[in-house]
């Protein structure tokens, strides 16, 4: 039913493209479905998720011993593999019990409201590939990002939005390549968008310069010309689509500054995100936006938090990164929750891969792409639940391993897509975002 | 379990399949006589006769001819990408011998402008990119030779077959001189412009992986042909099984790509400065390695930069060229499921027998066997590439492919709608020696190409895609010609051809934050660098081609976002402002109503309407200041569908 053809993109079906997107309606999804928009919280770099949500006693026991398992096969960096402990302790929070590093107090406190998945590990220990597989399924070719397939699966719920907005993503470790919609049309290909508050902006959505009562004008003589070119011309439905596309446009020009306004907001509920001060300012500013786009209907919202990638340092590094991040997070998923927006948003919280038990230098850890945590909230995710575990030392996922496929395939079942039939034929292929993998993990869905 | 990946390919079923285990695309290439038609008179080329009978067999009529005004603007957008100046349009329009359009056609396929335009219809298809993109966003510091090489060879109407074996192997041909042999080199630009994993920490992943792309792209560039699902298993649909993988994957196995394997790797490049030049950069780099240590005495840094600048004076850069190079040849053994920790039988170097009819292509013991594929590519035996090569001609000229998939001539492609017209076309083509311009000529002096696009109603119903190509398909300018159109128009486009505007050296992280000001160089869009990671916006919104992926079927998108761009982006606004100028220099004390007459005439090479006359007055009487005023009306003629879509 989703199966559509990206070969022979005939005058039908933009008719029937453009006509979804005229009626401002978005499509119902396959399969009834809990979440209908999904918010990333995205710790570029690599959060060292064995310290801040997997506590093992044999590591703090062993510290400085060689890592009795085998060492993978492939490493990012030489490494004597010596463990070492984690320079803070954890704590069991919440009814479930989940442990929360004391960096993260906010966090701790809605733990009950969080699910983590302990077990997860992705394919590739380099950066740019491993965040090419969490935010495209491949770490090895070009394909569209998980917001590019979601919008296309299910369409818009305001037209007047994009559809796909990554707040201020990483420009390296594969850039335009984690929001582009790749082989699917350009429609579905995320708007990227600064992480300063006065760059928190759609492109071109204003020219400052310009008058508004003027430029309404133009459209107007604009519109004039067109519907006699057309009638010149006769039937052309592109010809008409586009006289409709700037009418759109000014639609959006009106709708998307008041959503981009987040001075808007009232001090209480910058305050629950941290917008206010500093060292949180930053990210509430960009959690508190995402929170605005999401609940204005657009269906995937990115937020980029960087950047955790502590081969040395990491004591120093973490705590600040900590004390930026937690209260922001936190913030969000408390808001969500009292808006009523928590069951039908779900919020994936996590980085491109995890970091090594064993140290690189006396205070830094390696890539750890073989076991690390991610957390969810909300959307039909089960809240207050742990699951899956890594091995003694917290280096592989041991129980009930999650790949970044079986992640993919469980926000799409969330969605309401079954991933084995949500293909797009290309270039002769029909393609998954889950290629030939993924699993809904069903232990995790309430 | 890290890397025992499959590089999956969906099991389809087979029933769903159009033409499954049909292998048309492999039959030799016929030489169809011309099929009878009615109203013969229609023809003018032979191909016609065979749209003509396709279109007689459904009991239609083909569209009548465009009006010259319509086809003098349709030829200098498709063969230039810049719409023709009032003059220009004059100039046809008073042409009243018989042989006017043909002058036309050869006239513009005389200027450079023409290469700009062709070339980058390859370029979509090369997927060529000035950075990396991917994992590490490196630059590609010599890639732009490649760029005007391909420019170039469009503008000289170099023989087609000559143009894929150089870029495949341009490197293993003999040259007479230096000249000959940068020419021959920079054509590997192919191979090594794709996109690249560059921090892997698995060398032979890595490897493999680049190989995977490289055959992949030659498959769909020159032969419509998708290899990579035979990586894993014998390809579902298409005759090509896991051993000719690794065959081929020998040949590609023994070419150098890359000088490093190890994170972060380094392009190959091939250092062809003249040898007396080469000498004088290596006593640059000796004695400025000199000056700069700490203890060369003061005086003595002095006297060496005056050495420096001497042996500087003149001195051409180094001549480096991004492209391939040989490494000891090796067979591959088979990966089970892809995987190369799994190795099945060794295969011999070789290109696979099912294109072949089993002939067996000999492979050279101390060569990768490049030349020998390249060979065999534009070989009399291989009926796919000249029809690869005509359908793409085909497609940008009409917007439609004879086979609507022109990367895809597999059985998971579309079938040709006219298979007589292609083997006709591909036999003309290569009896013209495989030239582009003599396909050019054939396909605009068509009855087919001059057909209008206002078709009668029941045409446009019933065949609303143009299979029959029974009318010209009206469609949007691409994202280059919007911009260039534009530039010119408001004379600001700066015509200078060639070289680079990246400013990173080799193997150097690039800077997106130079995107803003390439952007505003008023030049050519075809010479901004392109960064794979990061596209200009106004570009991306007009469906610019991915350089990450090869393709010759650019999608044609209506979106908000292309409205925002015309409405509100800097372009946009400088080039009304300019216009305005321009137009207020050449119309003084003239009133509103002439200048409007001006303006619809400079931007769309028509007459203005009395009502357009009226209209426009009035429009910038209310609007305010004057100049202001005339820079919006030149923004709603540039925003207008009749100045966006070619008739």
């Amino acid at each position: 039913m989703l199966q559509r053809s990206g070969t022979g993109f005939g005058a039908l079906a933009l008719q029937a493209m453009l006509a979804r997107e005229a009626s401002g309606k978005a499509k119902a999804p396959p399969l009834p479905g809990t979440a209908k928009r999904v918010i990333f919280l995205f710790m570029h770099g690599g959060p060292s998720t064995v310290d801040l949500f997997d506590p093992k006693p044999l590591l703090a026991r062993d510290s400085g011993k060689p890592f009795p398992l085998k060492a993978p096969r492939i490493t990012s960096h030489k490494s004597e593999n010596l463990l070492l402990k984690s320079p803070w302790s954890c704590q069991q929070h919440g009814q479930s019990g989940a442990p929360v590093c004391d960096l993260l107090p906010n966090i701790a406190a809605i733990a009950d409201d969080l699910c983590f998945v302990k077990s997860m590990h992705c394919s590739n220990s380099r950066h740019g590939g491993a965040l090419l597989e969490l935010h495209t399924g491949s770490d090895t070719f070009t394909r569209p990002a998980m917001g590019s397939w979601i919008n296309y699966g299910l369409g818009s719920e305001n037209e007047n939005l994009p559809g796909f907005i990554t707040i201020n993503p990483s420009g390296s470790h594969g850039g335009a390549g984690a929001w582009s919609s790749s082989f699917l049309p350009a429609k579905y290909s995320g708007t990227r968008i600064g992480g300063k508050s006065g760059e928190m902006k759609v492109p071109f959505i204003d020219n400052p310069l310009h008058d508004r009562a003027k430029q309404r004008k133009e459209l107007d003589l604009l519109a004039s010309f067109n519907r006699e070119h057309l009638v010149q011309r006769g039937a052309d439905s592109e010809l008409e689509s586009r006289i409709a596309s700037y009418e759109l446009a000014f639609k959006m020009q009106m709708e998307v500054p008041g959503v981009q306004d987040i001075s808007s907001e009232p001090a209480h509920v910058k305050k629950l995100y941290g917008a206010d001060v500093d060292p949180t300012k930053s990210f509430g500013e960009q959690c508190l936006m995402a929170r605005r786009f999401s609940e204005a209907g657009v269906r995937f919202v990115q937020a980029t938090h960087r950047y955790w990638d502590s081969h040395g340092n990491l004591r120093k590094e973490h705590e600040k990164l900590s004390a930026e991040m937690d209260k922001p997070v936190a913030g969000l998923i408390s808001d969500l929750k009292q808006r009523g927006l928590l069951d039908e948003t779900l919020v994936l919280w996590g980085g491109e891969f995890g970091r090594t038990p064993t140290a690189q230098g006396k205070d830094g850890r390696d890539h750890n792409p073989h076991g690390f945590t991610m957390f969810m909230a909300g959307g039909g995710i089960k809240p207050g639940t742990v699951y899956g575990s890594t091995d003694d030392y917290g280096y592989y996922a041991e129980d009930k391993p999650v790949h970044f496929h079986d992640l993919h395939a469980t926000i799409l079942h969330l969605m309401g897509i079954d991933h084995e039939e949500f293909t797009y034929r290309y270039a002769g292929r029909d393609f998954r975002l889950t290629d030939v993998a993924g699993k809904v993990v069903k232990g995790i869905i309430a | 379990m890290m890397f025992h990946r499959i590089i999956g390919c969906l099991g389809l079923a087979a029933g769903s399949l159009l033409g499954a285990g049909d292998d048309w695309a492999f039959s030799s290439v016929k030489n169809p006589p011309l099929p009878a038609v009615d109203t013969i008179q229609w023809a003018r080329e032979d191909l016609d006769h065979f749209i003509l009978a396709g279109i007689e067999e459904r009991d239609s009529l083909p569209t009548k001819a465009a009006e010259k005004r319509t086809l003098v603007r349709r030829a200098y957008l498709d063969l230039h990408g810049l719409p023709p100046t009032t003059e220009q349009i004059t100039v046809f329009l008073q042409d009243e011998r018989e042989d006017a359009w043909k002058r036309l056609i050869d006239g513009l396929l005389e200027s450079p402008r023409y290469g700009e335009r062709w070339g980058r219809h390859w370029l979509d298809v090369a997927r060529y990119a000035d950075t990396n993109g991917m994992d590490e966003d490196i630059a590609h510091p010599s890639a732009w030779r490649y760029r005007d090489y391909v420019i170039a060879a469009f503008n000289e109407d170099k023989p087609f077959d000559q143009f894929i074996v150089e870029q495949l192997a341009g490197d293993l041909l003999p040259a007479k001189d230096l000249e000959e042999k940068r020419t021959r080199t920079v054509g590997l630009g192919f191979l090594s412009v794709g996109p690249k994993m560059l921090a892997c920490d698995d060398p032979d992943k890595m490897r493999r992986d680049i190989v995977d792309e490289q055959m992949d792209t030659m498959g769909r560039a020159f032969l419509g042909m998708t290899i990579g699902c035979a990586r894993c298993h014998d390809h579902k649909i298409d005759p090509i099984s896991i051993e000719d993988y690794y065959g081929l994957a020998g040949i590609f196995m023994s070419t150098k790509t890359l000088t490093k394997y190890s994170v972060v790797a380094e392009f190959h490049e091939h250092n062809l400065t003249e040898e007396t030049h080469q000498k004088r950069w290596q006593d640059v780099r000796r004695l400025e390695a000199v000056r700069k240590k700490k203890e060369t005495p003061k005086e003595e840094k002095e006297r060496l930069g005056n050495e420096i600048a001497i042996l500087k004076k003149d001195l051409p850069a180094p001549f480096k060229v991004m492209g391939v190079t040989e490494y000891p040849t090796q067979n591959v053994k088979v990966h089970l499921r892809g995987d190369y920790l799994t190795l099945g039988e060794e295969v011999p170097r070789g290109v696979p027998s099912a294109w072949t009819d089993g002939k067996k292509i000999a492979m050279p013991g101390k060569q990768s066997g490049r030349l020998e594929l390249a060979r065999w590519m534009i070989s009399a035996e291989n009926p796919l590439t000249s029809r690869v090569i005509v359908n793409r001609l085909w497609r940008w000229h009409f917007g439609r492919g004879i086979v609507p998939t022109p990367d895809n001539f597999g059985g998971l492609g579309e079938r040709p709608t006219h298979p007589k017209l292609l083997d006709h076309l591909a036999r003309r083509f290569v009896e013209s020696g495989w030239s582009v311009k003599a396909m050019h000529r054939l396909m605009m002096n068509s009855a087919t190409y001059r057909q209008s696009a206002q078709a009668d109603l029941a045409l446009l119903e019933y065949d609303p895609e143009n299979k029959l190509f029974a009318r010209w398909q009206r469609r949007r300018v691409e994202s280059e010609v919007i911009r260039d159109s534009i530039l010119m128009k408001s004379k600001r486009l700066d015509l200078t051809m060639g070289g680079s505007m990246l400013v990173v050296q080799t193997s150097k992280y690039v800077d997106r934050g130079h995107l803003d000001a390439h952007s505003l160089v008023p030049r050519r869009t075809v010479y901004l660098p392109v960064y794979r990671s990061s596209g200009y916006d106004g570009q991306k919104a007009f469906d610019a081609a991915d350089p990450a992926v090869p393709d010759g079927n650019r999608r044609s998108s209506t979106v908000a976002g292309q409205a925002l761009y015309l409405m509100n982006s800097g372009l946009m606004h400088e080039s009304s402002r300019a216009l305005a100028e321009v137009m207020l220099a050449a119309t003084p004390d003239q009133d509103s109503r002439a200048r409007t007459s001006w303006l619809i005439k400079h931007l769309l090479g028509r007459e203005a309407t009395a009502k357009e006359r009226l209209q426009g007055g009035e429009f910038v009487e209310s609007y305010g200041d004057e100049k202001e005023a005339w820079a919006a009306f030149s923004r709603v003629l540039f925003s207008s569908n009749e100045f966006l879509y070619v008739d």
